[in-house]
């Protein structure tokens, strides 16, 4: 069953996605409330395009994660699928770069 | 662009928890309610209904995949691997966009979406579990808690080119319609590849966030994105998913089918409506 627990990597995981999920909440919580009812819109701006940003590092985030802990687990075919996809999404990065 | 008001962004976060929902109890980020919704009832442009909805899908996959580690639910070797095939077919979707007639693209979803919802109810009563504790799962299969069954059960990966199909297929369609690609992967995987539903649709959701990312990030870059209307949706993917969780592991797996079947119709009359008008 060694094969397949990969317990530590789902810790690792679930510690990133807890971290994004709260924090992103947290700013998008505070800046839809300074939008709706507070008159600084300048702060809530930040505020929610913090929480954004915050939410869509999050999967990029795990994907690193991923990468480490398959190293450190030396098992090289998953370290390259996992490389790939994170140089995937860097694609997908460059491309709203040079989009936006 | 419609001025944010805050029944507005509580509509809209309703529909988050809608979304969030879905997404704990059928691994499925529920764009494809989410995109009509926003685009039809409230009548926001095409581009800015995907741009929230996207948002909403990695908020839904983070939330759900959060509350389920540990559980041993998610197969993250079978999530990775079909990431590479997800994330290239979502970065391909606006390539093949060009080459199809938007109204072609939309009637083949709509049939393909009638077909898996025939091939899903046929899967009712049939379940891809081996009770038998000692059964070796394989490369890529798992085991983990079922409720239903009252032990742990054993199951092994069948057709992986299926599932790695599949997964392209629904990064495709994920960067063109502004959904998470799950109500394809999730049947496709239980089908034919021998996944059962709740490990199906708990690496779907896991896997649904990096599908959604590629897109999201380009129409943020673009300033499509609203951001007031995403963090209403994102929050209220928060409430939806926490309830979703509690009732997904206790929820029969043959309601659940059911559920996907009733998600995959409405789907398909969408696109059909969608391709004449």
């Amino acid at each position: 069953m060694v094969k397949n627990d990969n317990s530590r990597l789902d810790r690792a995981i679930g510690r990133v996605l807890n971290v994004g999920v709260a924090a992103s909440s947290a700013c998008l919580a505070v800046g839809l409330g300074l939008s709706m009812f507070g008159a600084t819109a300048g702060a809530a701006s930040l505020m929610l395009n913090a929480g954004l940003v915050i939410l869509m590092a999050t999967p990029v985030g795990r994907v690193v994660v991923s990468v480490s802990e398959y190293a450190f687990e030396r098992d090289w075919a998953f370290v390259v699928l996992t490389t790939i996809v994170l140089l995937e999404l860097v694609g997908s990065l460059l491309a709203a770069v040079r989009l936006g | 662009m419609p001025i944010v008001t805050p029944t507005l962004a509580a509509i809209v976060f309703g529909a988050g928890a809608v979304s969030g929902g879905l997404g704990a109890l059928l691994g499925i980020g529920g764009g494809i309610f989410l995109v009509p919704f926003l685009n039809l009832v409230l009548n926001l442009p095409f581009t800015a209904a995907a741009a929230i909805s996207l948002t909403t899908v990695i908020a839904t996959s983070s939330a759900v995949s959060a509350g389920r580690t540990g559980k041993q639910l998610i197969n993250l070797r079978l999530g990775m691997l079909l990431e590479v095939a997800t994330v290239a077919g979502s970065l391909l979707g606006g390539v093949t966009a060009q080459f199809l007639a938007q109204s072609t693209l939309q009637k083949l979803f709509g049939i393909v979406a009638a077909v898996v919802a025939i091939v899903m109810v046929s899967r009712i009563g049939r379940r891809n579990v081996i009770l038998d504790p000692s059964a070796h799962p394989g490369v890529l299969g798992g085991r983990f808690y079922d409720e239903e069954s009252g032990g742990v059960v054993t199951y092994r990966v069948k057709r992986l080119p299926v599932a790695l199909f599949a997964s392209f297929l629904a990064g495709d369609v994920s960067s063109l319609l502004g959904i998470g690609g799950g109500v394809i992967k999730v049947p496709a995987l239980n089908a034919w590849c021998g996944v059962p539903l709740r490990a199906a649709a708990a690496t779907s959701a896991f896997m649904i966030g990096v599908t959604a990312t590629g897109g999201a990030v380009i129409y943020y870059g673009r300033g499509q994105l609203m951001p007031s209307l995403a963090a209403a949706a994102v929050l209220g993917v928060q409430v939806g998913s926490w309830s979703g969780l509690r009732i997904g592991d206790k929820a029969s797996v043959n309601w659940l089918k059911l559920l996907m079947a009733a998600v995959l119709v409405f789907m398909s009359a969408l696109m059909f409506i969608h391709s004449r008008a």
